[in-house]
């Protein structure tokens, strides 16, 4: 008995309940120009247009200036691989010709102290031969002065001895012819 | 005063059948939708490898909504979900900056006013509501029906909160948005009614600021939500087992 009580209670407590939500509808709906929370059809429109405009910019900015910036990317990326590649080249390169240019470099001071030795002993040779010419030519004048002045020293002999037999029969006269 | 004027809740109805539609909302998403289609055409018109002016500005605008997607949703899948935050990005803030910026008041309607879009609460339910549809829809596409594993994930005791969150999200999206553009505007109209010069510019660039803040808050939401239901929650439960 209880129980069929609650239960036509809260029947009636529902039907109620939801005779009031109908009423209050009902009261919206004939006061619904107007008002901030106003729900209507401009609700599914707008969604469309958004939907709509999803997809127009789609096509007109996001597929193409993605694009536009992936190929600068690419491109960007790529023109720092080949500078990088270049910039590995031209540094072999200057490597290699650094080792050119020191090879080079020492090849030619090679050469200078080569050289060098050459003239220096061509330069000893020249003075040898020079200072031996100068020595014999000095040694031949010394002998021919020796010669000269024997030769003088004997003239002079002879001609002291003449003299001196003058001055003695000078002197001496016929003492000595005597 | 006609300018100083405060209408709220007052809607140019437009009847298509007996459906209701707020004809100034309409308008005024038209010129956003607009702007934004022939901007966007323009700039990648002829896209230079060089990026000349407006190019550059269009392609900054590109890597920064990029860089909200690649922030929420993560390296590896942002670039399919990109088109959609991005649009949300600029969709809201065209909006929100034309509200301001554009004198609409110089044009006169029979009943209400030209306006933000984004300051009707209709734009940014089906904002909200294309943003929940949008994550269910990643989730399920990304992970099937075992995509709903997440709302018993870590205890099936969470299951009434985690579906609660389905709901709560897109209310608290659209009525964050709808409601800080109509306080600025209505600030800016009262502030207007009471000194019409000077006075309310501060708070109309205020209003800029906020503006452009809440439309990154609805796409950082949007992208977050996104990455949320496409991530792998048996890795995260691992991260956070690490972490603890």
């Amino acid at each position: 008995m209880t129980l069929t009580g609650v239960v036509g209670e809260s029947i009636g407590l529902l039907s109620g309940l939801i005779l009031a939500a109908e009423q209050v509808a009902e009261k919206a709906a004939e006061e619904s120009s107007g008002g901030l929370f106003d729900l209507d059809a401009t609700l599914p429109v707008i969604a469309i247009q958004f939907l709509l405009l999803v997809a127009i910019l789609n096509v007109t900015f996001f597929k193409p200036l993605t694009q536009a910036i992936d190929e600068r990317d690419n491109y960007v990326r790529g023109s720092l691989a080949e500078a990088k590649e270049r910039l590995r080249k031209s540094e072999e390169l200057a490597r290699q010709y650094g080792q050119e240019l020191a090879a080079a470099r020492r090849g030619a001071q090679d050469a200078l102290l080569q050289a060098q030795a050459e003239a220096n002993k061509l330069r000893n040779q020249q003075i040898a031969a020079a200072m031996a010419e100068g020595q014999t030519k000095v040694d031949a004048a010394k002998a021919e002065i020796e010669q000269q002045r024997q030769a003088a020293a004997e003239v002079l002999n002879t001609e002291v001895e003449v003299l001196s037999q003058q001055i003695l029969r000078k002197l001496l006269g016929d003492l000595v012819n005597a | 005063m006609m300018f100083a004027a405060i209408e709220v809740g007052k809607h140019f109805y437009w009847q298509v059948g007996n459906l209701k539609l707020h004809g100034q909302v309409l308008i005024v998403s038209w010129v956003v939708i607009g702007v934004l289609a022939i901007a966007t055409a323009l700039a990648s018109r002829n896209p230079q490898r060089v990026p000349g002016g407006f190019q550059n500005l269009m392609e900054y605008a590109l890597e920064f909504v990029q860089g909200i997607a690649k922030e929420q949703i993560g390296a590896k899948e942002y670039r399919n979900w990109t088109p959609f935050v991005g649009s949300l990005f600029l969709f809201i803030f065209v909006s929100n900056w034309l509200g301001i910026l554009v004198p609409w008041k110089l044009i006169e309607l029979p009943e209400g006013e030209l306006a933000a879009p984004t300051n009707d609460i209709n734009t940014t339910v089906a904002l909200a509501l294309t943003v929940s549809v949008t994550y269910f829809w990643a989730g399920l596409s990304r992970k099937g029906l075992r995509y709903f594993e997440r709302y018993v994930q870590p205890f099936p005791v969470m299951l009434p909160l985690l579906v609660l969150e389905d709901f709560t999200k897109p209310l608290s999206l659209s009525f964050r948005l709808f409601g800080n553009i109509l306080a600025d505007e209505l600030v800016v109209a009262v502030l207007v009614l009471l000194v019409p010069l000077i006075v309310p510019l501060p708070l109309m660039v205020l209003g800029l600021f906020a503006s452009a803040i809440q439309a990154l808050i609805f796409a950082t939401l949007a992208a977050s939500y996104i990455g949320e239901a496409m991530e792998d929650h048996h890795e995260e439960e691992h991260g956070e087992a690490q972490h603890a």
